[in-house]
């Protein structure tokens, strides 16, 4: 007689144990020095290495400090601003991409695809040498075009994968029940990719407030981004109040992913 | 002209007319700023800017040994980089995509925290844990297990530590959503008609996420090679990799734009060619694909 195995339940059950505590040990790697950088931030130390008690005054040094206050508010206007327009241009695109039929699909998809495939370095090179080569002033412009630049194709593809998903029957029905195009564009696709249109803008919107190479070589004297003064207060060595800082951004962070999360299941629901 | 060959002519116009605008702007703020770049490549320096004389001097000062050091150091930080995180990543894909819905929520939500995260704020969080005085040290001499603090920061240890802790969530998340896809029930077949388990992984699982691994390394290795920041603020000064050299040549002075053009140049062309061999193979990968569902369906008939 054949000898049943019954093996194949072993896959879901033996060896949880294992993979979980490998789980454990790569989110240990993850999060061990976040934490640790949290914990310092209410330390009472000038020097990093002993617990001299609970302080909440680098916090208050932060908020006393315009320096940073400035650095933050050039973040998020540079953040708003690449955000819309590189969604906008992003929207157009995955519309013009859409079409099958399109001439010039290929040259315009490759277009999307091959600052994706650079590395950031490469970028920010180009763009510093180019704005030397115009002789501009570089400040809040130039970043804030090079964020649009690279924004753009992450833009492109969120919206144009949310777009393969589209029933064009919704589109031929409207058609039949005499719509015109604007009005199917307005009524019917739009409210359809909007949770596309969502998820490539928060797309964009983090990667421009997170970006540190491209704004490094694109930005002048006296216009910092957040991440450009986290890197110089780091060499400079005030460290306790980046510490906090680094919190508040932790805490950011946690608080726009969860809220994004709610987000997507109340647009999806 | 019929009806249909108007329709297709029109939308064609409109297609046009919706890619003008990014078109427009990829071509001025993406594609001329590399014209640019090879222009100054062929340019003379000078200690803040450049003098428009024609020289190929750049071109001749990269075949030092320094600079052929700093591209294969370069090449290895990326290499090991991709394998590591690759290996680390994979059980994790792998235990996520497996678990509950519910859970599966919440590890991914774990996963995301530390990518949304600013890049330059995890690289700092390795200052502190791994600095002399700082927390990982501290924590090894209280237990006694050491007795000077260990000196992993500022050396090529703490560079590809802190690069494989950066890029882990760009691994781990597209192998999740190719792991996600596989038809588990695949596997028990597998191991019904005998397979261990080893040899269900390979013949089975692995084939099957090949594309989240392919999506994983071009994601991981390409940024890699271009490495700047991770270097700079956690890496030896002795070991200067390729991206810091250029952003040396550009930002600090003496300035030399056309030998970092000329480097960005060669890292480009790498880049390029890493690209085509990846892009043939992913092409060979679908037209065997295509070939084997062709041969089944003949089998079917």
């Amino acid at each position: 007689m054949f000898k049943i195995k019954k093996k194949k339940y072993d896959i879901n059950q033996s060896n949880w144990g294992t993979k979980l505590t490998y789980f454990t040990f790569v989110m240990a790697f993850m999060y061990i020095p976040l934490v640790i950088l949290i914990i310092y931030s209410f330390n009472d130390s000038k020097i990093v290495a002993n617990w001299r008690g609970f302080t909440i005054k680098y916090y208050i040094e932060l908020f006393n400090n315009d320096e940073i206050l400035e650095a933050f508010y050039n973040t998020i206007i540079v953040g708003i601003f690449s955000t819309l327009i590189s969604t906008v241009l992003g929207l157009l695109t995955a519309l013009a991409l859409e079409n099958k039929k399109f001439t010039g699909q290929k040259i315009l998809s490759a277009m999307i695809y091959i600052p994706l495939v650079m590395p950031d370095i490469l970028m920010g090179v180009s763009m510093a040498l180019f704005y030397n080569f115009l002789k501009v002033e570089t400040g809040f412009i130039t970043v804030l075009i090079a964020h649009i630049t690279f924004c753009i194709s992450y833009t492109t593809i969120v919206i144009q994968s949310r777009l393969e998903g589209f029933d064009y029957s919704l589109e031929e029905a409207a058609m039949d029940l005499g719509a015109n195009r604007w009005q199917i564009l307005y009524k019917i696709k739009l409210p359809i990719i909007m949770p596309g249109i969502i998820a490539s803008a928060l797309l964009a919107f983090t990667l421009s407030i997170d970006d540190f190479i491209i704004t490094f070589f694109t930005t002048g004297r006296g216009f910092n981004t957040l991440p450009i003064y986290v890197e110089g207060a780091i060499r400079r060595g005030t460290m306790t109040t980046i510490n906090a800082l680094s919190t508040i951004m932790i805490g950011l962070t946690i608080l726009i992913t969860i809220s994004a999360s709610k987000f997507k299941k109340i647009l999806l629901s | 002209m019929d009806n249909t060959q108007y329709v297709n002519q029109q939308k064609n116009k409109l297609s046009w007319l919706l890619a003008t605008p990014t078109l427009v702007w990829l071509i001025i703020f993406f594609f001329i700023p590399y014209l640019i770049v090879v222009i100054y490549s062929f340019l003379t320096p000078t200690i803040y800017d450049i003098k428009f004389a024609f020289t190929t001097e750049a071109y001749r000062e990269i075949w030092n040994w320094n600079y052929i050091k700093s591209f294969l150091i370069s090449l290895r930080l990326a290499f090991l980089t991709t394998f590591f995180s690759l290996i680390l990543g994979y059980p994790v894909a792998y235990f996520i995509a497996r678990s509950s819905a519910k859970m599966k929520n919440i590890l991914l939500f774990l996963i995301i925290i530390p990518f949304w995260t600013n890049f330059i704020i995890r690289i700092f969080s390795w200052r502190i844990f791994l600095s002399p005085m700082g927390a990982l040290n501290n924590f090894l001499i209280n237990l006694g297990i050491i007795n000077e603090p260990l000196l992993i920061l500022r050396t090529d240890l703490a560079v590809l530590i802190v690069m494989v802790y950066v890029y882990l969530p760009y691994m781990i998340l597209p192998l999740y959503a190719g792991i996600e896809k596989i038809d588990f029930t695949l596997i028990n077949a597998a191991m019904d008609l005998g397979a261990n388990r080893w040899q269900s992984f390979k013949k089975v699982t692995l084939p099957l996420s090949k594309e989240g691994i392919f999506a994983g390394i071009i994601l991981v290795f390409i940024p890699s090679l271009g490495m700047y920041v991770v270097p700079h603020l956690v890496g030896s000064q002795d070991s200067l990799y390729i991206g810091q050299i250029i952003a040396y040549k550009i930002k600090d002075i003496p300035r030399n734009w056309p030998f970092a053009s000329a480097l960005s140049l060669v890292m480009l062309l790498f880049v390029a060619v890493l690209m085509i061999i990846l892009y043939n193979l992913h092409l060979k990968q679908q037209k065997l694909k295509v070939e084997e569902n062709v041969q089944n369906q003949k089998k079917e008939i």
